[in-house]
């Protein structure tokens, strides 16, 4: 490094800036932005212009004949969304299944860590074990508890029975539906806060918990004291990693119980869906999609601050 | 365990570790059972999935597996979902580590932006997104393409593939590069020919996840195609959402396998990188 500063009188601050030259600092900068263009100019692309093309056919009244978007309407498109009540209704049952399957997942994926994570010869097959359910395709999971949870055949009703309970018509009882398609849910993603989990209690210093039970601190008071508050960080971005995976719900409910029965289960990316290609309406679904975007954005940017405001906290 | 701690103190804390351990085998028997369920049903006659109660001893066939290849596109509908999860993945892994490199190591005005801005875009749903894409793609006639389908993926692919990566290279010491550059290295070499090498176990793992995303994705494969390129997952739809017949367990079983088995023999073999790549994405984030 000395070597360098004497021989060519640049000052190489770890990200190689030499000043030699205008030549020589435009061709470095070319060089440096060479790496992020490729990925600005495919998301530029494929991602900000269909969202600005949903923006603008939300504001226009929607051609079937040529198939794109006709005349300025304003805000007629936001009006007939939001007088919708079926819209309303998909929102609520999103929101239903966010606030009870999330809290559900992260606290699961943390104590399910915790058991796996005892010390003894099969530990590290109950890790590798619970990647599967991970990998499992969501419609594939939709699909096979579908059958697991046949009023009739299913085998879940069957062992319930023998317990006393049921049979419970899981996909004709709207409580019932929600409970399928959260379990579900859980079931696929619980694994993979396990993993992260599984990590983070790994990383955990070993000596404050030597030191809380020298100092005869029950378990109880080790977890609430000295466990939660390390965790918190690492719960905190799970939560939102999660999150940001869970508001694109979409697969299982169309395998497990396609938004039914009525619309009991119609999360809002299915609704959508079902007025922008099952009745064409291409206009009041991007208005849709915009207000479901606009809600998306302003509660990711909000768990993202809170999450960075928690790490500094603790 | 401890052997200074008193009598009492051990049995109890054996006692506890015994409980956690079954407690752990527990909890992985129930999440396993639906897998083993699907595979176990796959193998069934028609008489043997309709029973009360249900049948765990039967004579196995591979009378589904055979009439549903025959009957259906299958074979055509995993040659696409090949296709089109490799092909995004790599060109998303090409994009997003170089993006993820320059977030992580490259000085650059406006870039913390971009990059906010890409880490945001992981929050948008895909269905604000299907709606102009088909329209467009109807419009260019380029639906039913895999190349509609690869770069579609290339949306949720590119920003996941630039945030664990740009992770996994803040965590390189930044000596690597600083010393290959004042060696007379450009910085493509130094990318290249020292950081790469080395990243090797993150971009396995990001490759690998970036693949399983694509092969199982639904949304965007139902929106965007109906015929010749369309995938595996679409079919399972189709058969799970059959309300005229019903659905056909032992095609969603027979399917359903096909579909997850390859993914979980590919997951389990890298397991050890999994499991590292997954950590480190969401501790460094």
């Amino acid at each position: 490094m000395a070597v360098t500063k004497v021989s060519d009188g640049a000052v190489p601050d770890g990200l190689g800036r030499a000043r030699s030259g205008i030549g020589r600092k435009s061709a470095d900068l070319v060089a440096r932005w060479s790496f992020l263009m490729p990925s600005i100019v495919v998301l530029t692309v494929m991602l900000a212009y269909p969202i600005y093309y949903t923006i603008e056919i939300s504001f226009a009244s929607f051609d079937l004949s040529t198939f794109s978007a006709g005349e300025w309407v304003g805000w007629a498109n936001y009006e007939e969304a939001i007088g919708d009540y079926r819209f309303w209704d998909s929102l609520k049952v999103t929101l239903v299944y966010l606030v009870i399957a999330l809290p559900l997942q992260v606290t699961l994926g943390f104590g399910i860590a915790f058991l796996i994570n005892a010390e003894w010869w099969g530990r590290s097959a109950l890790r590798a074990l619970f990647i599967i359910p991970m990998v499992v395709a969501p419609v594939v999971a939709g699909g096979m508890w579908r059958m697991i949870l046949d009023p009739l055949w299913g085998v879940m009703n069957y062992w319930l029975g023998l317990v006393g309970i049921g049979p419970l018509d899981w996909f004709g009882d709207p409580t019932l539906a929600m409970a399928a398609v959260i379990m579900i849910d859980t079931w696929r993603w619980t694994p993979f806060i396990v993993l992260i989990a599984t990590a983070a209690l790994l990383a955990l210093p070993k000596d404050v918990f030597e030191a809380a039970k020298i100092d005869g601190a029950n378990w109880w008071s080790t977890l609430w004291s000295v466990a939660l508050p390390l965790l918190v960080p690492i719960i905190a971005a799970t939560f939102v990693i999660r999150w940001l995976g869970a508001v694109k719900m979409f697969d299982i409910v169309l395998a497990a119980t396609y938004g039914g029965p009525g619309k009991a289960t119609s999360v809002v990316n299915l609704f959508i869906y079902e007025e922008a290609f099952r009745s064409l309406r291409f206009a009041e679904s991007a208005a849709m999609a915009v207000i479901v975007l606009a809600l998306t954005m302003i509660l990711t940017g909000f768990f993202l601050y809170g999450s960075r405001k928690l790490e500094e906290l603790f | 365990m401890n052997a200074r701690s008193g009598l009492s103190y051990k049995n109890k804390s054996v006692l506890g570790h015994r409980v956690r351990i079954l407690a752990g085998i527990v909890v992985s028997i129930v999440f396993l059972f639906p897998i083993y369920w699907m595979v176990l049903t796959s193998f069934k006659q028609q008489v043997d999935i309709f029973t009360n109660p249900p049948r765990f001893l039967f004579t196995p066939t591979i009378a589904t597996y055979v009439e549903y290849m025959k009957r259906a596109d299958i074979l055509a509908r995993i040659v696409n979902t090949i296709i089109v999860a490799s092909s995004s993945a790599l060109f998303s892994m090409v994009v997003g580590t170089m993006a993820g490199y320059a977030l992580a190591r490259i000085r650059l005005k406006g870039a913390q932006t971009v990059g906010l801005l890409i880490l945001l875009s992981r929050g948008v749903p895909p269905i604000a997104l299907a709606v102009p894409m088909f329209l467009v793609a109807r419009k260019l006639g380029l639906t039913d393409k895999h190349i509609t389908l690869i770069l579609a993926y290339s949306t949720f692919l590119i920003p996941y593939v630039m945030w664990l990566m740009r992770s996994f290279f803040l965590s390189l010491p930044k000596e690597l590069e600083e010393s290959a550059m004042i060696d007379g290295c450009s910085r493509y070499g130094a990318f290249f020919k020292i950081i790469l090498p080395i990243s090797l176990p993150g971009l396995l793992s990001t490759l690998i996840f970036s693949m399983i995303l694509a092969w199982e994705e639904l949304l965007f494969a139902l929106v965007l195609t109906n015929r010749h390129a369309s995938t595996i997952p679409v079919a399972i739809a189709g058969i799970a959402g059959d309300s005229v017949n019903g659905a056909n367990w032992g095609a969603l079983t027979a399917v359903g396998t096909i579909t997850v088995v390859p993914v979980v023999v590919f997951a389990l073999l890298v397991q050890k990188w999994l499991i590292k790549g997954l950590a480190d994405g969401a501790t460094k984030g």
